[in-house]
């Protein structure tokens, strides 16, 4: 009778497990891998979609971490070859390996490609499949410290556009009142070096033939490529860079140019913001800076003053092995939207790939976003920095030598010509 | 019947006077529970690993397919302008560096042994670096480099050598140099002790006897110590041969082989192709890896015959 008890009871104890096993077994848990976490807009904002997602979605669950860029695709380079990748994960166009690979899942059966503006579309879409979700997109853009620069003598003109002959009185004038002209450093990136050479090149030379430089098929001997190197070498002379340029980082430059010890203009992609309109006490840009915005100098002659660079950069992609697809499109579809590109854009103060509706947008930096849209009105845009073209051999010549040597006045410009040339030139 | 019984008998009393003549002896079962462990930690984190790295340097790698190429990979890295560098630099690195650590550590180790004031202190002081990550002391190797705050560049200006001032680490003619600096700078303190404690071993006999010949610090240091010394500074610098022809940590973050290549060295570049050369293949660093691990192990070799004391010392 005793026995008989014991067994019920241990009967309904398994059947109570059995019960209340199936409600916490149902949610699938996926793993995401996200950049930025010291950029707190950015990281904020993925953070809220996940949660959003998960709120939304009883089923499944997101594990979210946040990884340096580097060290995330250190990490998914070896985990994406042994079945160990995350769902989801972060990536931008210039890593092209991944999806020449295989091992990118196509997203158009997920999201709805119609909440992607038709530009960012482009950058990941291969053989008429689209594998990435684009959400931040920039231009490259040239910050300046209004005050400083008029305090050198400089007038910046209507049309936000100087000379090149007013450029190089720019820098001679910042190197003579003992501040640096631009503020720049290559300690920690492989391109922010290229940022003003490059901008020059596509304003000299147009969308058409810089592209063919970028693809190999146009010499760095040109003499246009020639004429715009020998132009940027005598700034480089004047004492344009810092003298720290190799050294400093990246968010060391930020803080270079609007905080100590200052400089009168700043080279970077649109995400500028990212780190600039952090607070303060956090390295951010101070209250009462004078930011404007210039475009970069018209080049003697240039095919198309009015050219810009845009890009996509962050994005997120799915792993082709991840065995919760559904989950993982789930939240793919779930952050593809107009509405969240518009907190993006209000949020982060940066451009996304993802439809927007700026009517919507509520943000305390409104005055930057009116200078930065008036700044990209009636430009024509180039598609992709050179890291996106750019390859292997070429792109460490890149990374090395006009990323780092030539703006660093470690090379003439027949040396850095010659050796682009010898990694890049298709002949 | 009998010749059975005689020849177990035997066997069994073969069996027994083994296990009599050393009992402490395990058999070969016990042995092998006690080696497994060990081997397959071996095997599966150093042989295998190095086994797949030679194979696959044979081969192609892009995404999941594998192309055999056979010797191609090799042919190519004997043109490859960038391999030669690394290897240039780091062949200078190991060749040059251990003696600047091994002078080093052996100065240090003579100033605590002839008794300078504060020894405890400096002893705890010079051996702190050896303590600290590559990564912090890159970082902060980084700051004492710093063009603008440096403390090297501020100190030159200070004395008003300002034509020395230099960034440090973005020209290619002193940034291999700040570097070596730099990790003598950590692994001084580790050469330091090993050398204190050789020093405290040598015999007091044959130390007193050249003091009571009357002979000098200068030259006690150069014919008594030094050469008795000699065995343990050969190992050291053999240590930090090896050791820095792996150096990778320490260049990855101060320069990543930079400016213009002038401090990559063959780890960083293995790194560079593997992970930063926008493909998957692993077939050529893989070539890479196993050319240098025979250069290694040539080296080592070489080193040792070449080094190695013919004659005894006896005391």
């Amino acid at each position: 009778m005793r026995a008989t008890a014991v067994g019920l009871a241990a009967i309904s104890l398994v059947a109570l497990c059995a019960g209340a096993a199936p409600a916490s077994a149902q949610a699938t848990q996926i793993t995401m891998w996200s950049n930025w976490p010291d950029e707190p807009a950015k990281k904020d904002w993925v953070t809220a979609r996940v949660k959003d997602f998960e709120a939304a979605n009883n089923k499944c669950s997101v594990k979210l971490s946040f990884i340096p860029k580097a060290d995330l695709y250190t990490q998914a380079k070896s985990a994406v070859r042994t079945g160990q990748a995350p769902d989801i994960f972060y990536m931008e166009p210039d890593q092209p390996e991944f999806l020449a690979g295989g091992f990118l899942e196509p997203l158009d059966g997920y999201v709805d490609l119609n909440q992607y503006e038709d530009w960012s579309k482009p950058a990941w879409t291969s053989k008429g499949k689209v594998y990435g979700l684009p959400v931040e997109a920039y231009t490259v853009e040239l910050y300046y410290n209004k005050d400083a620069v008029k305090k050198v003598g400089i007038d910046v003109p209507a049309s936000f556009q100087l000379t090149q002959d007013q450029f190089t009185d720019l820098v001679k004038k910042g190197v003579a009142a003992g501040i640096t002209p631009v503020a720049q450093g290559v300690g920690d990136r492989p391109f922010p070096g290229g940022l003003l050479l490059f901008e020059s090149l596509l304003r000299k030379l147009g969308t058409e033939e810089y592209g063919k430089l970028l693809d190999g098929k146009l010499s760095f001997k040109d003499p246009r490529v020639v004429e715009v190197m020998t132009w940027m070498k005598t700034l480089v002379d004047a004492g344009a860079y810092p003298k720290s340029f190799s050294t400093l980082k990246l968010g060391e430059s930020h803080f270079y140019f609007y905080n100590t010890p200052g400089a009168l203009t700043f080279p970077d992609p649109s995400w500028f913001t990212g780190r600039a309109f952090a607070p303060p006490e956090g390295g951010g840009m101070p209250a009462n800076f004078s930011l404007g915005i210039m475009q970069f100098p018209a080049m003697d002659k240039g095919t198309c003053p009015e050219c810009k660079t845009l890009a996509v950069a962050g994005s997120f992609v799915m792993y082709a092995k991840s065995k919760n697809k559904d989950c993982s499109g789930a939240l793919m579809k779930s952050m593809a939207t107009v509405e969240n590109g518009t907190k993006w854009m209000e949020q982060v103060s940066l451009q996304t790939g993802l439809k927007s509706d700026p009517a919507k947008i509520n943000s305390p930096r409104k005055d930057y976003f009116a200078e930065l849209n008036a700044r990209n009105k009636d430009v024509k845009y180039f598609f992709g920095t050179p890291l996106l073209y750019y390859r292997a051999k070429c792109a460490e010549t890149y990374t090395q030598v006009m990323n780092n040597a030539f703006p660093a006045g470690l090379l003439s410009v027949q040396d850095a010509a010659e050796k682009m040339d010898a990694a890049c030139f298709k002949s | 019947m009998t010749t059975t019984s005689m020849s177990s008998d035997a066997s069994g009393g073969a069996a027994n006077a083994s296990s009599l003549a050393d009992p402490r002896r395990a058999s070969w079962w016990v042995l092998a529970i006690f080696l497994f462990p060990a081997l397959a930690v071996y095997v599966g984190l150093t042989a295998y690993p190095a086994f797949r790295t030679f194979y696959d340097s044979f081969f192609t790698i892009e995404g999941l397919d594998a192309t055999f190429v056979g010797l191609d990979n090799y042919r190519a890295l004997m043109s490859d302008e960038t391999f030669w560098v690394s290897v240039r630099n780091t062949f200078i690195w190991s060749f040059v560096a251990p003696v600047l650590d091994v002078a080093t550590g052996l100065l240090l180790a003579l100033a605590l042994y002839a008794g300078v004031p504060f020894a405890r202190f400096l002893r705890v002081a010079w051996f702190t670096p050896v303590l600290l990550s590559y990564v912090v002391v890159a970082i902060l190797w980084t700051w004492i480099y710093n063009y603008d705050w440096g403390v090297v560049n501020l100190v030159l200006r200070a004395l008003g050598l300002d034509a020395l001032v230099t960034s440090w680490l973005g020209n290619p003619n002193t940034a291999l140099a700040a570097l070596i600096v730099t990790h003598a700078w950590k692994w001084a303190g580790f050469n330091m002790v090993v050398c204190l404690a050789a020093i405290h071993s040598l015999p007091s006999e044959v130390l007193e006897a050249s003091e009571l010949d009357n002979c000098g610090w200068g030259a006690k240091l150069r014919y008594v110590i030094v050469p008795m010394l000699r065995p343990t500074l050969l190992n050291l610098y053999i240590l930090a041969f090896i050791g820095k022809m792996k150096i990778f940590d320490l260049v990855w973050i101060m320069t990543q082989g930079g400016p213009l290549w002038a401090t990559e060295t063959v780890s960083t570049y293995v790194y560079k192709r593997a992970f930063n050369w926008n493909t998957f293949d692993l077939g050529y660093p893989s070539a890479i890896a196993s050319v240098w691990f025979v250069v290694v192990c040539g080296a080592v070799i070489i080193l040792n015959r070449l080094l190695a004391t013919r004659e005894r010392l006896e005391y």
